[in-house]
């Protein structure tokens, strides 16, 4: 009985070889944009899935809400913190701490010198605890003695060519020897820390330049705690107060403002979105991920719809067999059974090609992303899982209309063509549906403005600070001892108008600290630091609102003068900032006093989804770690660039230059909002291609359906204008319908995703008119060819049909 | 082989209500031919479906093969019809899709025969219908005289007691039409019982009884002995 469906199905197909067509390619891009999202969205939820005991790790946050800031939640937590829960807290079973060694500048073997950026200094915990296996070396004894390094096999690699040599070998830090007591396998892309190279973390401890490392007044590295059970982490969090009472909130300085929770490992990646300072290596957003599924299945409910609608229009002739069926005996089961059966057909047909479309397109995707995503039939189960689930879902989804509907059908009334025909309800059916699949690309579309403008809103707004013609060029920690030379040696290029330097590209350093004011009072402010000279407001272009920058024939400015931002001023309440002091004990003045020599305007240090924080700068040369190089707009981006490396590798010898543009610290800021708005506007093409298909695919069923009818109007008189109007017009309104329901829902969901944004634009009739134009417009040049086509027949033919 | 007691069949919208049967009461007897003739829309179709099992009467008694088959399911009735009843139909309606052998084989498919058994029926129908050598062809590629030689074969290959027409030579020129009749006159001949529909007068000579039907009820009642003994000779 099968082969009979199938020949039949087949049969039926071939007949109507467009609407096959129309068929296969709306289901085959449909189901290709949900195996691509798809993939991304597994990709998204792999993260940190590698680990053995995710399930009890939890992350330190706290939860700072210190004045002048606000609250914020920090993942970057005290060195004591690890050992004192350990003791405090029996539920912990082991902790581990791992912190950036930011003061390597260098890590070299002979000729062979790279900046290494995964290099952490963690416990020896961290073996057990992140499921670290070992090629050479025993995870015993690896990390025990000081100045070991345990090295993944890539980086063995790098400096050893075979990983196995690299054991008992060295390598210099800087200018320290470090031994290497094991190599580890690579860590896996899908994590959320990345390391490949970890040193004791005993190490740094044991260097007088980390002694605020012991105390408690200082948030420097990640700790991660392994519970004994899940669920021992609501009694942590319980006791962290009496906890913090004990530590914390001991000293004068210390952090009174200030609350624990454990994050879960299995949120660190998706959901870290709230914590405003964290040491990850990879961040993902859940909400994202939330709206490409729905849109994923948005836009296979669009194929099958337009499969349903196709359906729909075509069962006026199926309807016909399916009554002959019924006469010979068929009952409701076997007729259901045999449309599935068509639509699984026609599904795995779309599948197979939907396959061959993502092969096609995820080469530009993975550039898109930069991700290595491949078809996997082998090693990804859940794909194969995933596809068939698919599979039997789209069949059944769009074989019930023709299966439950068409076999429903009385053959008395289907053979003497009564019925059939697209009644009332089924023509009022496809237009629900036709208006659905607009509502979504109406929507869609919105977005894809709305997004549009506050992306370019975000890139043209005047940051306060300037990037464009800068190269920030890093030196390390140890650089700033030879500042004078370098900015001397690179000023010499007639294209350079100034070098300076500081602590980072956008003048801010990643620390934030309080400040207490030289009053009766003591007040005090949590604030950001930034440590730049006298070149670096003048480079970037940072204006002054009050006072002066800091002056280099005034020598007295190092450690002794402060600039503020206009946020500090407000949030302590001035009138007027000159002249006032802080306390500051590392001052430069023997009073231990510093004094605010200007205020500028506030600029935009970090990205504008976050508003301008108080901030505090010192010309303070040892906190540099590196320079800007401001050049003239004539100048040659390449040629200055390897002036730069020239010079750089003479002043500092064995030191690897890491220069990068400083517009890409912009870009990068953005950078993923700008990867999601390319995503959307590819995807909401396919949503409305797929819309416009269908539409096409129905329209042109029904014109040809109507082809008497259009007859007789001629024969009484209708022109051709008139009649394709009078074609086209019901189904506008359909378009219009669906555009007056998705603008609302649109408009609400839009603006909730701007507020996310400090800085937004506000969502106007245009962005509102301008989708639901487009619409029509691309509906309209759908189906008015066809129409025109059909009025402009010769009723005779016309008339014949039927 | 089936008789009807008062049957009446009443179709209602939401204003009108027409009485397409009118307490219609017959017996037709195993091996007749019998034409039921009468005017545009006096019931005559609506009668034929009844009896063919495709539709339910909204008042009175339908025996089939000795069962009161009236109130009968929709599954019941599909299952009656499937091993009784052979249709065909005016516009012949056969599947498109599906070429002389597979629409032939279709009624045997439901029955749930075994493929060699399906075979052997299918060729013998062909045969006996003279269109085996277009049993490759698809609907469209035939005559339509061809067709309802298809569509009589249809009707005929699962064996059934009773064969329905429905104006069965209505889209057939005469020379077509009157091939189609000797059809069924040679199927009755073999016993199969025939009840015809037909506004054609030299169509319903083939038959031995004509049933006259007017405003939904039986005017007329018109045994033809001379033909029903030349017929049983």
């Amino acid at each position: 009985m099968f082969a009979n469906y199938l020949k039949t199905a087949l049969r039926s197909l071939m007949r109507q070889k467009n609407y096959a067509l129309i068929n296969l390619a709306g289901l085959s891009f449909g189901i290709a944009a949900f195996i691509l999202i798809m993939l991304y969205v597994q990709h998204e939820l792999k993260f940190d899935h590698h680990l053995s005991k995710r399930d009890r790790i939890f992350r330190v946050v706290e939860i700072q809400n210190e004045p002048g800031v606000g609250e914020q939640h920090v993942a970057i937590t005290m060195g004591p913190l690890a050992k004192a829960m350990l003791s405090d807290f029996p539920q912990v079973k082991n902790a581990v701490r791992l912190m950036s060694a930011f003061n390597v500048t260098a890590v070299s073997r002979g000729e062979k010198s790279f900046r290494e950026d995964n290099l952490y200094y963690a416990d020896p915990s961290v073996i057990d605890m992140f499921d670290i296996s070992f090629i050479y070396g025993d995870p015993a004894k690896a990390m025990q003695e000081p100045r070991s390094v345990v090295l993944s096999r890539k980086v063995a690699e790098k400096y050893f060519g075979d990983a196995a040599k690299a054991m008992g070998n060295t390598l210099l830090f800087d200018k320290t020897s470090f031994t290497i007591t094991g190599v580890m396998d690579d860590q896996p892309e899908t994590t959320h820390f990345f390391f490949d190279m970890l040193v004791p973390i005993a190490t740094a401890e044991a260097l007088p330049a980390f002694e605020w490392m012991k105390g408690w007044n200082s948030n420097s590295l990640v700790t991660y705690v392994e519970l004994d059970r899940p669920s021992s982490a609501a009694e942590i969090n319980m006791g962290f107060d009496d906890f913090l009472k004990r530590y914390a909130f001991s000293k004068d300085d210390g952090w009174q403002y200030l609350e624990m929770y454990l994050q879960p490992l299995s949120e660190v990646y998706l959901k870290s979105g709230h914590i405003k300072f964290q040491n990850v290596t990879a961040m993902g957003d859940a909400s994202m991920v939330n709206v490409f599924i729905v849109i994923s299945i948005l836009i296979l409910l669009i194929a099958c719809v337009n499969f349903i609608n196709i359906s729909i229009a075509r069962s006026v002739k199926r309807s016909r067999e399916v009554g002959m069926r019924k006469v010979l005996g068929a009952d409701r089961g076997s007729l259901i059974i045999q449309f599935i059966s068509e639509s699984a057909i026609i599904t795995l047909t779309s599948v197979v090609l939907a396959l061959g479309i993502v092969e096609l397109v995820l080469p530009e995707l993975n550039k898109l992303l930069g991700t290595v995503f491949t078809i996997d039939f082998i090693s990804n189960p859940m794909f194969n899982a995933g596809l068939l689930l698919l599979f039997i879902v789209i069949s059944l989804v769009s074989g019930s209309y023709p299966a439950f509907y068409l076999s429903r059908l009385h053959p008395i009334a289907v053979l003497r063509g009564i019925s059939g025909r697209s009644g009332p309800r089924s023509g009022l059916l496809s237009k629900v549906l036709v208006v659905f699949q607009f509502i979504i690309s109406v929507g869609l579309l919105l977005a894809v403005f709305v997004i549009r403008d506050q992306v370019n809103f975000i890139r043209n707004k005047d940051l306060g600070i300037q990037y464009t013609n800068r190269i920030f060029v890093g030196f390390g920690e140890s650089g700033f001892e030879k500042i004078g030379v370098i900015k001397q040696e690179l000023m010499q290029h007639p294209a350079i108008q100034s070098v300076s330097g500081c602590s980072y590209v956008n003048g801010v350093a990643g620390s934030q600290g309080p400040v207490f004011v030289d009053d009766s009072a003591n007040t005090k402010l949590f604030v950001r630091y930034g440590f730049v000279d006298e070149d670096f407001f003048r480079s970037m272009d940072v204006e002054f609102a009050d006072g002066r920058d800091f002056n280099g024939l005034q020598s007295g400015d190092i450690n002794r003068a402060v600039i503020v931002n206009q946020a500090t001023v407000s949030a302590l309440g001035w009138d007027n900032a000159l002249g006032r002091k802080f306390v500051f004990p590392q001052s430069a003045d023997s009073s231990g006093k510093a004094e605010i020599i200007g205020v500028v305007k506030d600029y935009h240090y970090y990205s504008l989804r976050s508003p301008i924080e108080p901030a505090v700068w010192i010309w303070s040369p040892e906190r540099f770690r590196g320079v800007v190089v401001k050049y003239a707009n004539s100048g040659n981006r390449d040629e200055i660039r390897s002036f730069i490396e020239s010079k750089w590798t003479s002043v500092f010898p064995g030191l690897p230059v890491q220069m990068t543009d400083a517009t890409n610290y912009l870009t990068q800021n953005y950078k993923g909002d700008q990867t999601t708005f390319t995503l959307f506007i590819y995807f909401t093409m396919v949503s409305l291609l797929l819309s416009c298909l269908g539409l096409f695919g129905l329209t042109s069923l029904l014109i040809e359906q109507r082809t008497r009818v259009i007859g007789i109007r001629k024969v009484m008189g209708g022109t051709v204008s008139q009649i394709a109007i009078h074609l086209v017009k019901d189904y506008l309104l359909l378009v219009f319908t669906a555009g007056i329901i998705a603008l609302p829902a649109g408009y609400f969901l839009l603006q909730k995703q701007l507020d996310e944004f400090a800085y937004h634009i506000s969502i106007n009739v245009i962005h509102l008119i301008v989708p639901v134009l487009l619409a029509l417009l691309i509906a309209f040049l759908t189906i008015v060819f066809k129409a025109y086509r059909a009025a402009n027949a010769n009723p005779v033919v016309a008339l014949k049909y039927e | 082989m089936l008789k009807t007691v008062n049957l009446s069949k009443i179709f209602r919208t939401d204003e009108v209500e027409t009485t397409a049967l009118n307490k219609v009461s017959f017996e037709i007897k195993k091996g007749e031919f019998v034409a039921i003739m009468g005017p545009s829309g006096c019931g005559k179709s609506t009668l034929l479906n009844i009896l063919g099992l495709l539709d339910n009467p909204t008042e009175g008694e339908y025996y089939f093969l000795g069962r009161e088959v009236s109130g009968f399911t929709e599954k019941q009735r599909a299952n009656t019809r499937k091993q009784n009843i052979g249709f065909v139909f005016q516009n012949f309606n056969l599947i498109d899709e599906l070429n002389v052998y597979e629409n032939v084989e279709l009624p045997l498919i439901y029955l749930g025969l075994s493929s060699s058994e399906r075979k052997r029926r299918v060729e013998s129908a062909l045969e006996q219908m003279q269109i085996m050598h277009r049993r490759k062809h698809f609907p469209l590629q035939l005559s339509g005289g061809q067709q309802q030689r298809v569509a009589v074969a249809r009707a005929v290959v699962a064996n059934p007691h009773l064969i329905l027409a429905d104006e069965p030579t209505g889209n057939l020129d005469s020379a077509h039409g009157e091939e189609v009749m000797n059809l069924l006159a040679s199927l009755n001949q073999n016993g199969t019982t025939i009840i015809m529909v037909t506004h054609s007068q030299r169509d319903a000579e083939y038959a031995q009884r004509i049933i006259r039907l007017f405003d939904g009820q039986v005017i007329n009642e018109n045994i033809k002995a001379g033909k029903l003994e030349a017929n049983t000779l």
